[in-house]
């Protein structure tokens, strides 16, 4: 039965191991503009493992307040970055955009199963689908994965947002810039993938707001893309 | 078509029933807690809307014997006959099915919840249940299913419907692939409460303060943050989705308004965080709900609310906020992927006491790792936190593998799960082999909630008396008494297997 190729395809990877789950304070590295609203936070590795498209939760220090952040930077490698968004009136957002080489930052995780197949991974083809920073796990992804088949489509507002487009494959990026011209199409993700369906045997990822989540698997279903291979984590 | 979303009365061998607790597991209890099932609202009121005829079947708060029940669901014979699962009554629910299966042929039995949706083969094999519905979204998906039947007489041949496992006219099972993982949730109406018979549930609910109280539909569904191992609103296969502010807030006039509804809880896994918590308690003061004399109140997480927050929640008239806590050691929190530290919890709880909310800690006990020493750190934190009224009530829980969610998943795999038979899920003892004896956990139970008599406890509530605050006095004397009389239930539910052996039940298998 199709339960399981669905468990496959979501990779339930049920195996408890609680020394994965990690709590500590970490040192920041760096602090980098990409766009007027969006940063890139670098924090030093420390003892914290993950699975490519997980998460971790992030607070300042006796803050009591933390947020779950997809890992924007690859599994293997020594420092650890997260792409925020400066939410206006934000609890933790803001205070992020603050943080100095030298501050520290509380980091308890690693969560969740929004993640690619552990076995062979780069025997299928992917279309991730994003809004904003919803592109950071599909940045870890392809951080983490060599020889990946995949194409990125990522809607955003504005053309600058188009943080560190020189890290994706030549052609597998493609940028939906809505408000101004600009990028590869001007207009949303999901006009795009009206007029250029992707294909229905491809597996497809979608991570961003909710509205452009639910758009888009309308449009696959009428393109006949199986449910069973589009996968979703919503921010908002 | 005539639709009954059916809850069958299910009483155990001494006469409690089997009532939805805290997350909608079941738990026996005599004394009733009626909990609407609010998707289940909502998939009521959409069908009615499409012009199906709806039968809201509540066997339990209406308050018919087993056999009044299914008397009376035979005499109504509906086309389909909606159903809810969940591990401790999936046995009494196949059986059910059988028994109803004979008597009404031609009525359709679909089968919605956490257990069958990830176990579908399961339920269609121990039962002639014709349709598993895998989807959490039973509103979307139902809204599309029945008008889909009505029409298409080869439907179970045809029908594309994502979500589902379906019985074939030859027998064999049909699966149509993943459900859709998020909805829009604006589109799913608010609950009909005349339809459901709200008042029903309007008073016998223990974490009610003021009556009538009811539960809002849920902004958040089902867990914001959807990590927690124990509980069924996590898997790859769940995300969140969520209701905007605005239809939220215009149910709450309506509760407030024209049902003079005097309490409401939303038991989203996880309610509003953040802009849309303030933008929530922002337009309950804008709308002068707040002046209503109605209490509102929520699910939340340690770390997820700041002070400033929680300050715009209390002027809001909030008050009800249940916490979980689930234990106190950092080994156990990691386990559970909790996702917060033990050292925020008093000042997260400290903002809420300082502006007025009522804090509720939920705990559990009876993890298959967890020593002597955890547990004492567990039972001596929370009756700090209690003595110094950083919380004002808890609920204990015996912590019991249900639905296949990752931790029984987890106990399964580790092979420390102690029976197969699902009746014994029911949280009334402890089912799994753990390093003390059970006896200990029991013990546990007790004490925490034996703070309840504690001298300095009932001293702490009378000094908040002199904050003047209306709910404060109610406390400590409407709802104190009722408290008092629960207390007694819980202890003798949940300690009622202390002193018999640990391992009398049947040894599990990992298949």
């Amino acid at each position: 039965m199709a339960t399981d190729s669905l468990k496959d395809s979501l990779n339930l990877n049920l195996k408890a191991n609680y020394a994965d789950v990690h709590k500590a304070l970490h040192n920041v590295l760096g602090n980098e503009s990409l766009s007027k609203n969006t940063f890139k936070l670098i924090i030093e590795r420390g003892h914290l493992n993950f699975r490519a498209g997980q998460c971790v939760n992030l607070g300042l220090p006796n803050s009591a307040i933390n947020r779950e952040y997809s890992t924007y930077s690859g599994e293997k490698e020594n420092e650890l970055e997260f792409l925020i968004r400066e939410v206006e009136d934000g609890d933790v957002s803001p205070a992020l955009r603050k943080l100095n080489r030298g501050d520290t930052i509380e980091i308890d995780g690693a969560y969740g199963l929004f993640t690619l197949p552990e076995s062979k991974p780069e025997d299928r083809s992917y279309v991730f689908v994003a809004t904003g920073t919803g592109i950071a796990p599909f940045h870890c992804f392809i951080r983490s994965i060599s020889n990946l088949d995949y194409t990125i489509l990522h809607g955003t507002r504005l053309n600058e947002e188009n943080y560190e487009i020189g890290h994706y494959a030549e052609d597998s990026y493609i940028h939906c810039v809505s408000k101004e011209k600009g990028g590869n199409f001007e207009g949303r993700v999901t006009d795009y993938l009206r007029q250029n369906p992707q294909g229905a045997e491809k597996h497809y990822y979608l991570c961003g707001n909710r509205n452009m989540a639910n758009e888009v698997y309308d449009i696959l279903r009428e393109q006949k893309v199986s449910g069973s291979n589009i996968i979703t984590e919503v921010f908002f | 078509m005539k639709v009954a979303i059916s809850y069958p009365p299910i009483l155990n061998r001494f006469g409690q029933k089997a009532m939805v607790s805290q997350n909608r597991n079941v738990q026996f209890f005599q004394k009733p807690t009626y909990l609407l099932p609010v998707v289940q609202g909502q998939a009521a009121t959409w069908l009615e809307q499409l012009g199906h005829q709806v039968l809201w079947d509540d066997g339990n708060s209406q308050l018919k014997s087993y056999r009044r029940w299914s008397d009376d669901l035979v005499r109504e014979n509906p086309d389909v006959i909606v159903f809810e699962s969940t591990t401790p009554v999936m046995k009494f629910y196949w059986s059910t099915i059988v028994e109803l299966k004979n008597r009404l042929p031609e009525s359709i039995f679909i089968m919605t919840g956490y257990h069958s949706m990830r176990r579908p083969e399961e339920t269609l094999s121990k039962s002639p249940t014709d349709l598993v519905l895998r989807s959490n979204h039973i509103d979307f998906v139902l809204a599309k299913l029945i008008p889909f039947i009505a029409k298409e007489p080869n439907w179970r041949e045809t029908c594309e419907i994502e979500g589902l496992v379906i019985r074939m006219k030859n027998g064999n099972t049909r699966d149509t692939g993943h459900f859709r993982q998020v909805e829009p949730l604006e589109k799913s109406p608010l609950v009909d409460r005349d339809l459901v018979q709200w008042k029903n549930y309007a008073k016998e609910n223990g974490n009610f303060l003021q009556t009538p109280g009811t539960y809002a539909s849920s902004v958040i569904r089902d867990c914001m943050f959807g990590k927690c191992t124990f509980c069924r609103y996590n898997g790859g296969d769940l995300t969140f989705s969520m209701l905007p502010v605005e239809k939220s807030l215009n149910e709450y006039e309506r509760l407030v308004n024209d049902y003079g509804t005097k309490e409401i809880f939303d038991d989203s896994g996880v309610w509003y965080r953040g802009r849309e918590a303030r933008e929530f308690a922002q337009g309950i003061i804008d709308r002068g709900l707040h002046k209503k004399g109605c209490y509102f109140g929520f699910n939340t997480r340690f770390e997820y609310l700041d002070e400033k927050t929680i300050a715009l929640l209390a002027k809001a008239n909030f008050r009800f906020i249940l916490i979980g806590l689930e234990a106190a050691d950092d080994e156990t929190l990691a386990r559970l992927k909790k996702g917060y530290q033990i050292q925020h919890v008093e000042r997260c709880l400290s903002w809420m006491t300082k502006y007025g909310l009522h804090p509720h800690l939920t705990i559990m006990v009876g993890y298959y790792w967890q020593t002597q020493e955890q547990l004492d750190q567990t039972v001596s934190f929370v009756k700090d936190l209690m003595l110094r009224g950083l919380a004002r009530t808890l609920q204990v829980t015996l912590c019991t593998p249900l639905d296949f969610t990752e931790y029984h998943e987890e106990c399964i795999r580790e092979g420390v799960l102690l029976t197969r038979n699902y009746d014994d899920h029911d949280m009334s003892k402890l089912i799994v082999k753990t390093p003390i004896p059970h006896d200990s956990y029991y013990l546990a139970v007790r004490q925490m909630y034996s703070i309840a008599f504690h001298p300095q406890f009932i001293l702490r509530q009378l000094k908040f008396l002199f904050s003047f605050r209306k709910r404060d006095w109610q406390f400590l004397f409407t709802y104190g008494l009722r408290a008092i009389r629960r207390v007694r239930q819980h202890i003798f539910n949940l300690t009622r297997e202390q002193g018999k052996s640990d391992n009398k039940l049947e040894p599990a298998h990992a298949d």
